[in-house]
């Protein structure tokens, strides 16, 4: 509620700058504040009840894991990702999904996708090998930060506090898998044109990249300048905004390979569990003795 | 002088230039820089480890005066002691352009980790710095009083301490083989105390005194321990590449290839083997020459130029290297590529930086007693 | 920041979980900053219209900071238009802003098994399917800075195509377009209202009547009597004609065509109810052929019925496998990992099959694609040689016995029936074969005395008759009579497979007889030289195919089916499929199956497709289509070969539209409408179609509605914007790959980016929709306008249509209405209105919506809350069989084909597999370009990150795949001193120039970078679809004198289609099937210049 009297309070502000865009008064009757105080106040999260079957889309498998990991106390949840490179198809869909998820701008990825073909014609293979954070738990980009600014957060996942994050990209040469870009400021939409009323145009298009990005559970909206994110190093973060929320990472949900598996290793039942206990599983530059908590399957 | 007005309006220019980029650098913040996200440090971060090199380096050659009390060198300590202030400035300035928060630098004093080299090091330059100033406030007040040898011992030690962290920043790092090598943060006290020689060897041919008997003296020895320190880094460096190739860890080979045979291949045989190395290696060990001290002075400006790009090809070739093959053409966007040459904001600000340098050596050479008759007067 | 990851989602809602609450100032600060800037905007906006969306941008002000995208008032369900596959999505909004797009988890194509259709939405708000990467962004299409908001008027004085263009009112365009006038200082142009020539339906219907006669008459004299007749029976309306000596034409409303690329149901209701019941023009074309054409064509052909005693009512559709059931897959000229119907869809099934339960893959690809990628054996055949490959693995499996042949000894239902076979063929029907050796009819009952013909009623009206033949089969040598459909067990017949005999004065083959002839034309190695194959392979192949009973399958598609012998392609592999019997099996061949939204199922509340005092459109259609050349009027004048080819087994034949306006043939065209397509950018050889685009004498008037100025728009005199695919309503169908029944509503999900308008005194958004109902208005069409509905009412909005539908979806098809969907209850209902609490009144108004769907309104909830309707999984399978077969007789043999002549020889066509080198013209020439030095032959494929003109604005998919190239055999670059990044220009036997002609000067060279690979067959290089654009906001144009510049990353790579072949005898269009109507996309042979 405290939150809602600062949201009227910097309409009015606006409102107090702008007598010019008359029109635009008008329509704030529009403003949709009722309803939103409705949704604020209604929704409620009750838990799925799920009786999953072996047959049923590993999704609803590990959502009902995902929940049972939540139920449980933090310290006792062991999140690992895991994927199985006999599925992926180097789509790219993950990648996307969490560009957009995570409102990345342009030279900021997460989870690319590495495509390598061998062979030579007629016998001819391709590789694809997604690549997250790998959550290490030795994490050798966490000691040399100067400030503290990325660290393992009890979820065991290596987060990076953009509000203590000083930008001096120590972390990002430590990084052995490449798994840390550095924010420059861009927009996807900064090199489009303007021509109000006649095409759509930068300044209105340009909105769904500015729109909030929800990382680590906070709102924060793109606008010019440098506020964080900008000129902070970024990388994966299993998606703990959505955890939270009792959902899967964007790109485990959004695999079309169904190669992407997420959950709490710790729980003898769940999905990730069963996968990372088969025979053909591998970890990324293990003899660097980072302890990735990505295993893949091949 | 006519050497120093030609100097006032380089270094004039050069700030000039070093406007412009500085405030390309506020308005677009990093936009217009080419270092990214693979190549993670740039220029900027070179010319940091440069500076401060310079900037332990001069302060080891002040303890020649004040601490080992070496008569030849009676009275260049205090513009040793002032060259190394000023381009410490100079490096912090570049350094801090390259942070992505520099408002929040103030963290690393008050919320630091000490456990991380950076830390480490921006503790012990800013200490260092400090320690200077005393013993710059010191030596102009009371020169011959034990505090400022005191002060000189512990700052020798800061000195060596310091530029061995620089070596540390990437020498701990296992993800990068290239720089994770035994010998690495050792090299670096060297390199710190050869580009120290090398400036002092221009300023003092370039500014000192005249009247000083023992100029001569100063740049011979000066110019012979650059000799020695160019022989050394010239050793450092075939170590550094043999074990990388002998080792015959990928990721190195393609390293050393890159600087000896990539793009940039005319940096290393050029700039620092031809003129950062073998030039001043002819010149300055031809006694008769010590004469023409215009050209040792311009011998002292090769030497460092070969440093500075030392420095650089010690940090781009490990990280033009992929982590992981193919991540070049993944993803691709600004700031997400493995080749790297600075932008002109960069230069820009890199030619500040050092015109900064010149011209802060210059003015305190006007301002403050920094030379030798400066002293004679203050004994008078 | 430690309190903030503390995941709490069982404990606290979220959205009262007061994480981050903690507003940083700062964020209010910049946002008031940024409220200011778009303030400006607003101003504009207002006028737009698009307020909303600008108001909403502000409204993030305010956070709160939770994770809004969570909830279910802040996501609507709707269908992804990124590709055709139409994958339901949901669409997650902050604050009207579409942020996110994720899979609609009710619905198969994003998860396997979807979940439970009575799902409360509230707890599916957490649950996301999987989509492919375009779809993730999807955003970027819909918000595309390039979008046109405003109505472009090519600016007079200025040449179609030349890039100057006024914005004018909605209102004058109309006029405009009705009335015509000089309008481009260039002349008069004429009207719709000069071409809506024939107004009285009851008029028509006699004159209709009358061509019917002339048309049925095969003796030519008779024939011109007939047409004299004509004349003097309507003398007082010949002026209504197009030319009174050939009435066949049809009315001068025939001369006004309605065009589309991609089209959905509910848009297509809309389209055909103006063009043809309202306007009453037979020429509403769409793009099938440029697509999959015979594709479709073969399995019209191979599902024709006998109705009446007549081969009638095939449906255009195919089949496609079940492949996440399967054991065995050969994937032929597909590529379900980066194309095809689709990804999310097929990936999922495919990669669980093969890691789980071992399921072993073939791909028959020149390209080594992703698909290749996974399977077990990679068949790099020579393009164009598809049904040799099959009649090869046939041959194999005829010479080892290996076919089914229960299966196909049954020759009708009765016999199928006892077999537990949903499907039969006619491979033991005996088949006549003619006086040139080739098989012909098929052997009548009566003809030899086995049985008599017999009344029986029709289909249509039990009062009228016909006299129905029965077909022979031989059972154990002996003839007996065929009756197809009889069910009866005493008329079950299993005849014999093989036959080959002289009975009474006929020589007669069985069906399958005829097909094992065919597939023994060649030795395995014969076959397997020709497609530039290892008979090993082929062997290996065949054995495998017929190892896993009816869960093996041959599954094709544009590979298979776009080239000159397109269809024996297709007829040939999906002969194959008929050899294991494998059709509507699990694991098997499969259809798609569909809800109606139409209404047109007993019971349904509306029948959308009512329209009172419709007009009766007759005549022969610009295309040709669905008619034989030798009944026609213009036969008689022209004789053989017709001017253009004709197209009596298909339909939508995209690449003869303009080409046939150019020509004047059969008929001048004075006005096009073209909406959602861009023929000169998708046709192989597109680039003819620009000077005939360009020529207002050639076309009048072209009016084209479109979201950009794009490769084709940029020709039009008039360009409507449009709402997009997160802006309205369609109905998106389903494809074969899917066995359950759906139906995706897509619906709109954010508030329009483009103004509204007025039509009959209502406000909508200015889309296809508004266009038609505002042209409807000016020439009071019938159907339009208030009661345009009958007794159901209006149409004055796009709701009065969209509605209903989605009410008759709702009901369901029992007329009962026992499988209508649950109501909606309260929750629901509140979830549904908040979800669209950012839509403005002319797109959602609940008592509007609730009022259109009367009592239904809680069932329509219940779906769109759903985007769609989505039966349960196990309704997808019977048992071993699919829950919704084909289930009747598959034409493998096909009597109504061989009684189709061509229009170019005057030959019987061929009715069953075989193989026909190629490639070939229209008239049958063999082209044989090689020997001139063209040593490359050229193909396409699908990037998954692209599609054809939607994505290359997409910036996040350009990230992945900036630019297309020329992808080579490394050998055979450096055979040509070529490496990767190399520039090459492509060269083809008719573009020597190797460039696309852009008109007033301006060329576009085709020059691509060069990529080598293993991964391709060596002699064929390829490109891959959607890069090369040379408009689509890459370029800068000028509007009202203002120049807006590109962006030059959306035109980067390369577009080859200039360099596909031009067919030498049409010389404007490209190589075709003759048979079914294909573009042909991989059948040019091309030579490469390193351009320096
Ligand atoms: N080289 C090559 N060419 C091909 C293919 C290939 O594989 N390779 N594939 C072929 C196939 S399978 C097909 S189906 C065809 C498709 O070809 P078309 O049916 O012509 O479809 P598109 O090329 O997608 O054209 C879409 C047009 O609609 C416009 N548009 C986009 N969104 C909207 C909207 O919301 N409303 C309106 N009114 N317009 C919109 C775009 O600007 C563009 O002008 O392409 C064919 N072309
Ligand atoms: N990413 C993406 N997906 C799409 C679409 C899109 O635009 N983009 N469009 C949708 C539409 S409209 C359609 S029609 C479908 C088409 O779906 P598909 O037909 O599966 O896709 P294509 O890439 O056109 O062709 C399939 C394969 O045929 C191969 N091929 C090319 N020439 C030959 C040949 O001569 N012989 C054989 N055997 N193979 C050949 C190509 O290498 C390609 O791998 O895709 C749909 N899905
Ligand atoms: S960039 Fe940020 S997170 Fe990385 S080391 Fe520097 S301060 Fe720490
Ligand atoms: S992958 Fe890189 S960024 Fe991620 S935890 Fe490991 S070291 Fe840190
Ligand atoms: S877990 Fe989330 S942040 Fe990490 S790669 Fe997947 S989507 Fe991106
Ligand atoms: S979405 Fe799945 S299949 Fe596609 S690239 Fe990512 S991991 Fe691979
Ligand atoms: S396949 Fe991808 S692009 Fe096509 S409809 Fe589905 S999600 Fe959209
Ligand atoms: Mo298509």
């Amino acid at each position: 509620m405290k939150k809602r009297t600062t949201e009227s309070l910097s309409r009015r502000d606006f409102l107090k700058f702008s007598g010019a865009a008359v029109s635009f008064l008008g329509s704030l009757e529009l403003a949709p504040e009722k309803t939103l105080a409705a949704i604020k106040t209604t929704i409620e999260r009750r838990p799925l009840e799920f009786e999953v079957s072996p047959e049923d889309d590993q999704i609803m498998r590990m959502q009902s894991d995902l929940q049972r990991a939540l139920a449980k106390p933090v310290e006792e949840r062991r999140w690992v990702m895991v994927i199985d490179l006999r599925k992926c198809l180097g789509c790219h869909a993950c990648t996307i999904a969490c560009v957009v998820e995570n409102k990345l701008p342009p030279g900021v990825v997460y989870r690319p996708v590495m495509i390598e073909e061998l062979g030579t014609y007629p016998n001819v293979a391709m590789r694809f090998l997604p690549r997250p954070c790998m959550q290490c738990d030795e994490p050798p980009c966490v000691p040399v930060c100067p400030v503290n600014a990325t660290y393992k957060d009890e979820n065991g996942v290596v987060v990076i506090d953009y509000d203590q994050c000083i930008g001096c990209r120590y972390c990002v040469t430590a990084c052995p898998y490449g798994a840390r870009t550095f924010d420059f400021g861009a927009l996807y939409t900064d090199e489009t044109a303007e021509f109000e009323g006649i095409i759509f145009g930068k300044p209105s298009a340009s909105a769904y990249e500015r729109s909030a990005s929800y990382e680590y559970g906070e709102a924060r909206q793109r606008n010019d300048g440098d506020s964080s994110p900008i000129g902070n190093v970024r990388k994966c973060h299993f998606c703990l905004h959505r955890l939270k929320e009792g959902m899967l990472p964007a790109c485990t949900t959004t695999c079309i390979g169904r190669a992407t598996y997420f959950g709490d290793a710790n729980d003898q039942d769940s999905l990730v569990a069963d996968l990372i206990a088969s025979p053909n599983v591998m970890r990324l530059k293990e003899e660097l003795g980072t302890q990735p908590r990505v295993y893949y399957l091949t | 002088m006519n050497i120093k007005r030609f100097l006032y309006g380089l270094a004039g220019l050069a700030l000039l230039i070093g406007m412009w980029g500085i405030y390309d650098r506020f308005v677009n913040g990093h936009a217009n820089t080419n270092y990214g996200s693979y190549v993670v440090w740039g220029l900027w971060v070179a010319m940091y480890l440069f500076f401060a090199g310079v900037a332990a380096g001069s302060f080891m050659i002040s303890t020649l005066d004040f601490l080992f009390r070496i008569p030849v060198f009676k009275g260049t300590g205090r513009i040793a002691l002032w060259t190394a202030l000023v381009t410490l400035a100079a490096g912090l300035t570049s350094i801090g352009l390259d942070l992505g928060h520099m408002e929040r630098i103030w963290k690393v004093f008050l919320q630091g980790n000490p456990s991380s080299v950076m830390f480490q090091m921006v503790w012990g330059y800013t200490i260092f710095g400090v320690l200077m100033l005393a013993c710059l406030f010191l030596a102009i007040r009371n020169p011959e009083g034990r505090l400022l040898r005191i002060l000189m011992g512990i700052g020798l030690a800061l000195s060596l301490f310091v530029s061995g962290a620089v070596g540390a920043l990437l020498g701990v790092q296992a993800a990068r083989p290239f720089w994770h090598v035994g010998l690495f943060p050792v090299q670096f006290p060297f390199f710190s105390f050869a580009s120290g020689a090398a400036v002092m060897l221009s300023v003092l041919a370039f500014l000192g005194p005249k009247d000083d008997p023992n100029r001569k003296q100063q740049l011979w020895i000066l110019g012979i321990l650059s000799v020695v320190m160019v022989l050394v880094k010239l050793y450092f460096m075939w170590a550094d590449y043999s074990v990388s190739v002998y080792g015959n860890v990928p990721q190195n080979v393609a390293a050393v290839r890159e600087v000896l045979f990539g793009p940039y291949w005319w940096a290393f045989w050029i700039l620092q083997l031809l003129i950062g190395t073998f030039i001043p290696l002819v010149v300055l060990l031809q006694k008769r020459l010590v004469e023409k001290t215009l050209l040792i002075g311009w011998m002292g400006v090769f030497l460092l130029v070969g440093y500075a790009v030392a420095r650089g090809l010690i940090i781009f070739p490990a990280l033009t290297i992929p982590e992981i093959e193919s991540l070049a053409t993944a993803f691709g966007g600004p700031h997400l590529t493995f080749d790297y040459f600075p932008s002109s904001v960069e230069w820009a600000v890199t030619i500040g930086t050092v015109g900064m340098a010149t011209l802060g050596v210059l003015l305190g050479g006007e301002i403050l007693p920094l030379y030798r008759q400066d002293r004679k007067k203050g004994k008078a | 920041m430690t309190g903030k990851l503390e995941p709490n989602v069982v404990e606290t809602p979220p959205a009262m979980n007061t994480n981050g609450t903690n507003v940083q100032p700062e964020h209010c600060e910049i946002n008031r900053r940024d409220f200011l800037k778009l303030a400006a905007t607003a101003g504009g906006a207002a006028l737009l219209g698009s307020i909303p969306f600008v108001q909403q941008v502000l409204a993030q002000g305010g956070e709160e900071y939770s994770y809004l995208l969570s909830l279910p008032e802040n996501q609507i369900y709707t269908a992804c238009l990124q590709c055709n596959t139409g994958c339901p999505i949901k669409v997650k909004l902050v604050e009207g802003v579409a942020a996110k797009i994720d899979g609609n988890p009710y619905s198969p194509w994003t998860m396997m098994p979807h979940i439970d259709y009575n799902t409360p939405i509230a707890d599916a708000a957490i649950i996301e399917g999987a989509i492919c990467p375009k779809g993730q962004a999807g955003l970027q299409t819909v918000y595309d800075p390039y979008r046109i908001v405003s109505v472009m008027k090519r600016k007079p004085g200025t040449a179609r195509g030349a890039g100057q263009w006024i914005t004018v009112p909605f209102e004058q365009a109309i006029a405009e377009i009705t009335d015509g006038g000089d309008l481009f200082g260039e002349g008069m142009v004429p009207g719709l209202r000069e071409s809506y020539a024939l107004t009285d339906p009851d008029l028509a219907k006699q004159m209709a009547a009358e061509v019917k006669k002339i048309v049925d008459e095969s003796d030519a004299d008779k024939k011109s009597d007939l047409v004299t007749d004509f004349k003097k029976t309507f003398s007082r309306h010949l002026d209504k004609l197009i030319d009174a000596d050939h009435p066949d034409l049809g009315p001068k409303n025939n001369q006004v065509a309605f065009v589309w690329g991609r089209l959905k149901d509910g848009r297509s209701h809309f389209i055909k109810r103006w063009i043809n019941s309202g306007f009453g023009s037979v020429n509403a074309h769409g793009h099938t052929t440029v697509c999959q054409g015979s594709l479709y064509f073969t399995g019209k052909a191979m599902s024709e019925k006998l109705i009446d005693g007549k081969w009638s009512g095939g449906d255009k559709f195919y089949f496609q496998g079940d492949v996440q059931n399967s054991e065995f897959v050969i994937f032929v000229g597909a590529s379900p990992f980066e194309g095809n119907y689709g990804p999310p869809y097929r990936a999922r099934g495919i990669t669980n099959n093969q890691v789980e339960h071992g399921m072993k893959m073939v791909v028959v690809d020149p390209r080594f694609s992703k698909t290749a990628a996974k399977a077990w054996k990679w068949l790099p055949i020579k393009p164009g040689t598809e049904a040799a490959l099959a009649l090869g693995l046939m041959r194999w499996i005829f010479d080892n016995e290996r076919y089914d042949a229960g299966f196909l000894a049954s020759a009708n239902k009765a016999a199928a029936m006892a077999k537990g076979e949903p499907s039969w063929t006619e491979a033991t029907w005996l088949v006549k074969i003619d006086e040139h050796g080739k098989p012909g009819k098929f052997l009548r009952a009566s003809e030899i005395g086995l049985r008599e013909k017999e009344i029986r009623p029709t289909s249509t009206d039990p009062e009228k008759t016909y006299e129905f033949d029965y077909f022979v089969s031989l059972v154990d040598g002996q003839p007996v009579p065929v009756d197809p459909y009889s069910e009866d067990p005493t008329l079950a017949v299993d005849g014999d497979l093989f036959v080959s005999r002289r009975l009474r004065d006929f020589i007669v083959k069985s069906g399958l007889q005829i097909i094992a002839e065919s597939a023994r034309e060649h030795s395995l190695e014969g076959w397997a030289e020709i497609s530039g194959l290892n008979p090993n392979d082929l062997a290996e192949v065949a054995q495998e195919f017929t190892r896993h009973g009816k869960k093996a399958v041959a599954d094709i598609h544009r590979g298979v089916s776009q080239h000159t012998n397109g269809f024996y392609n297709v007829l040939s592999w999906y002969t194959l499929n008929a050899l294991i019997g494998n059709y509507d099996w699990k694991g098997g061949l499969s259809k798609l199956s569909a809800y109606k939204a139409d209404g047109s199922k007993a019971g349904q509340p509306f029948n959308i497709n009512k329209a009172d005092g419709a007009q009766a459109p007759y005549g022969t259609s610009l295309i040709r289509h669905g008619e034989k050349y030798d009944k026609s009027t213009l036969f008689l004048r022209d004789g053989y070969p017709a001017k253009r080819n004709w197209y009596p087994l298909s339909s939508d034949i995209y690449q003869e539209i303009v080409p046939s306006i150019g020509d004047a043939y059969p008929y001048p065209v004075k006005a096009m409408f073209l909406y959602m397509g861009s023929p000169a950018y998708s046709l192989p050889a597109g680039n003819t179609n620009i000077p005939i685009l360009s020529d207002p004498k050639k076309l009048p008037l072209l009016v084209v509605i479109d979201a950009f100025i794009g490769e084709t728009s940029m020709y039009a005199d008039y360009i409507f914007p449009d709402t997009m695919f997160l802006e309205r309503w369609e109905f998106g169908g389903s494809h074969p790959s899917i066995p359950f029944k759906v139906q995706p509503v897509r619906n709109p999900a954010i508030a329009p980016l483009v103004p509204e308008v007025t039509a009959y005194g209502q406000n909508t958004p200015l889309s296809l929709e508004a266009v038609l109902l505002a042209l409807a208005e000016a020439l009071e069409l019938k159907g339009f306008g208030p009661g345009g509905f009958g007794d159901y009412g209006d149409l004055t909005h796009p709701d009065d249509l969209y509605i209903k539908m989605v009410a008759d979806l709702a009901y369901g098809e029992k007329e009962d209405g026992s499988d209508a969907v649950a109501d909606a209850d309260e929750e629901e209902m509140r979830i549904f209105v908040e979800g669209r609490r950012n839509l403005p009144k002319a797109v959602f108004d609940v008592d509007r919506w609730q009022r259109l769907a009367g009592k239904l309104w809680p069932k329509v909830v219940t779906v769109l809350n759903r985007g769609g309707r989505f039966e349960a999984f196990e309704k997808g399978y019977s048992g071993e069989k699919l829950g919704h077969p084909y289930g009747t007789l598959l034409n493998i043999y096909q009597e109504k084909t061989y009684d189709t002549k061509s229009a170019m020889t005057g030959e019987h066509l061929t009715g069953y597999a075989k193989y026909f080198p190629g490639p070939y013209s229209v008239t049958g020439e063999m082209l044989d370009d090689e020997k001139d030095g063209f040593d490359l032959r050229m193909i396409t494929y699908r990037e998954i990150t692209q599609t054809k003109s939607r994505t290359s604005s997409n910036y996040w998919l350009l990230a992945v795949l900036p630019e297309n190239f020329v992808l080579m055999n490394a050998a055979d670059a450096n055979a040509r001193g070529l490496e990767s990044g190399d520039q090459v220009r492509i060269i083809s036997p008719t573009n020597l120039e190797g460039a696309w002609d852009l008109g007033n000067g301006n060329k576009l060279p085709m020059i691509g970078k060069v990529k080598t690979t293993q991964g391709i067959r060596p002699g064929v290089i390829g490109f891959s679809l959607g890069f090369g654009h040379w408009a689509y906001g890459g370029v800068p144009v000028e509007i009202n004198g203002t120049t807006v510049p590109g962006d030059e990353r959306r035109v980067k790579g390369i577009h080859a289609n200039a360099a596909m072949r031009v067919d030498p005898y049409l010389g404007n269009t490209c190589l075709v099937d003759p048979v079914g109507g294909s573009a042909v996309f991989y059948d040019t042979q091309v030579k490469l210049e390193k351009v320096t």
